[in-house]
């Protein structure tokens, strides 16, 4: 009987995190970075399973999460980010994210060359919005970076940037962050990767990110 | 070459080919512990990667578009569907949009229909987020949200029952310990008894059996006065009354630990032995209380040689041979108690004494009222 058939029948605390440290235990013992890639992304869908939350918060796989998102892998931060996307909906792990200084950690991903990543992002930033927090999420670099989002070629990216500016954000904010990148003629905030996401601007402030 | 901008985009517009539709190749390197039935690649699925718009690809282009809509009702209600003309395809496969009413029902779609045979072609779902519009994305990730917050909520009244159920547990198993004994009173009924043997089960004694021990002792013992009753009397009577300090304050114990029992239909039913007291003592009453023209003696069962009983005087007169009788069975009522109690002061032959003396006082008595007539 293979471990998964195990897992399957088993609905025990105990099988799952034990499976879940095996699964800790072999991403810190391994160099294969192969391998630290299939546990990373096996890690990140667990953690969509609110039943998981609890263990991978005992395990401290938040940390692992936030610690990938420095990472030169682009897997790595991808999987790390995605990870952090599904955990951050559940109010303790948003905490520990936010304790854990997790909102500069995210909003680097923001300029990622990855749509994933990116969406990923996002999607934890609106999760970390709380009265607290809400200041240094709705900062105006993070605006205009949504604004410029809000005018990509990418469906997705515009919807998910709709709705963080509908919904996490002043209206007064996001219109004094529209005039002020009308009328700034210099880059400023966070740059937009080149490739996949390169937002429809208009000709003089593109050239002037993309340059 | 940018597609204009469009905040508006609808499933009906002209499909863009993205990175998340491709089929990525299977990882064939994972160790066996976490390797599971089928084989998978290696991705991550958010929630921004799910959808209620789904995508078929390689479906049979022999116009089966219909059975393929009734396969994925299966799963859920369907809104919407249609071929998606301009999507690349392989040669003799048609590409089709499902639209589910719900992303639970795309989710159990996909997981079932993925990788299957479907009219001599293999299907290849994928999720299409590219369709939703800004609404559906927002209802996306607000209906994630609400599970997960009651799923939390879920687990955290779980948790408090699981938590009163280790105290439950614990009490449990606190109570089971009580219990044990309650079981054991459950299943044999004596058990109930022989776990409080030890204590303070007393048999249920004769009624007369105090009464009758006390002339026993009177009569059997003798003390270093060369007195029958007073030594053996009171140590007979203390000891007694020791024990029914004893036995009340164990009675009360035995109360206690038998309130639960109380439920329970034990097999004998404990009488204390106050109560036991009180009753022979209420029926000793009712009996003085109906000898008055009986003698008590005649109920009683005698143990033990009867006392020499007082001479008669035959007063030579009905009326006052009536009138000794009534004195001297008012005298043994009088001593009877007083022998029951603490305080055996008077002795038999002091009460014969005095109702010798009190019958000389009556033939006088009527000698002289004789002399008169």
């Amino acid at each position: 009987m293979s471990i998964t058939t195990m897992w399957k029948n088993s609905s025990e605390g105990s099988d799952r995190l034990e499976y879940l440290q095996n699964l800790v235990t072999e991403f810190q013992d391994t160099d294969n970075e192969e391998a630290k890639e299939q546990v990373l992304a096996n890690l990140a869908n667990f953690a969509y399973d609110p039943k998981n939350m609890e263990y991978l918060r005992e395990l401290q796989v938040l940390d692992l999460f936030l610690d990938m998102l420095t990472e030169e892998n682009e897997n790595f931060v991808e999987f790390g980010i995605g990870g952090l996307c599904n955990l951050s909906v559940d109010p303790e792990c948003r905490d520990t994210i936010l304790h854990n200084s997790g909102i500069s950690l995210v909003t680097n991903c923001l300029s990622s060359q990855r749509e994933e990543t990116v969406l990923s992002a996002i999607t934890t930033l609106m999760n970390l919005t709380t009265p607290l927090s809400r200041a240094e999420i709705t900062d105006p670099a993070i605006l205009q970076c949504m604004l410029r989002f809000s005018l990509s070629e990418s469906p997705r990216l515009r919807n998910l940037a709709g709705v963080f500016l509908q919904d996490c954000c002043a209206k007064e904010q996001v219109a004094q962050t529209e005039q002020e990148m009308h009328g700034q003629q210099t880059a400023v905030g966070i740059p937009l990767a080149e490739g996949e996401i390169s937002a429809t601007l208009s000709p003089s402030v593109h050239s002037l990110h993309c340059g | 070459m940018a597609l204009p901008s469009n905040n508006k985009m609808s499933c009906w517009a002209a499909p863009g080919v993205y990175k998340h539709h491709e089929q990525r190749k299977v990882c064939i390197s994972r160790p066996k512990y976490r390797d599971g039935r089928k084989d998978k690649a290696v991705k991550v699925y958010t929630i921004n990667l799910e959808s209620r718009y789904v995508m078929v690809q390689g479906v049979p282009a022999i116009g089966v578009m219909t059975e393929l809509v009734q396969l994925c009702a299966l799963y859920g209600v369907v809104e919407e569907y249609r071929p998606l003309d301009e999507y690349p395809a392989e040669e003799f496969t048609e590409v089709y949009l499902i639209k589910f009413q719900k992303l639970t029902s795309a989710r159990a779609a996909k997981r079932n229909m993925d990788e299957k045979s479907f009219y001599g072609g293999v299907l290849h779902m994928c999720y299409v987020p590219e369709y939703e519009s800004v609404e559906d994305t927002r209802l996306k990730l607000l209906d994630r949200r609400r599970y997960i917050m009651r799923a939390a909520q879920n687990k955290g009244t779980v948790e408090k029952p699981t938590t009163s159920n280790t105290d439950r547990q614990s009490n449990m198993t606190l109570s089971q310990s009580h219990e044990m004994p309650r079981n054991d009173n459950n299943t044999g009924g004596n058990s109930n008894f022989n776990y409080y043997s030890d204590f303070t089960l007393l048999p249920l004694p004769p009624q007369e059996q105090h009464y009758h021990m006390g002339q026993q002792g009177t009569e059997l013992r003798e003390d270093k006065m060369g007195t029958l009753h007073n030594a053996v009397s009171n140590t007979n009577q203390q000891s007694e009354y020791n024990s029914v300090s004893q036995t009340s304050s164990e009675n009360i114990q035995k109360n206690r630990q038998q309130r639960p029992t109380q439920n329970q239909t034990p097999m004998v039913r404990f009488v204390p032995r106050t109560t036991q007291l009180e009753k022979r003592k209420h029926r000793k009453e009712e009996a003085a209380g109906q000898t008055l023209t009986d003698l008590s003696e005649v109920n009683e069962t005698l143990i033990g040689p009867k006392l020499p009983e007082p001479p008669k005087i035959d007063m030579e007169d009905e009326s006052m041979n009536t009138t000794v009788c009534l004195i001297r069975n008012t005298m043994k009522r009088v001593s009877i108690p007083r022998r029951k109690m603490d305080k055996p002061s008077i002795h038999s032959l002091t009460l014969t004494k005095l109702s010798l003396s009190l019958s000389n006082v009556l033939k006088t008595a009527g000698q002289i009222i004789c002399n008169i007539y």
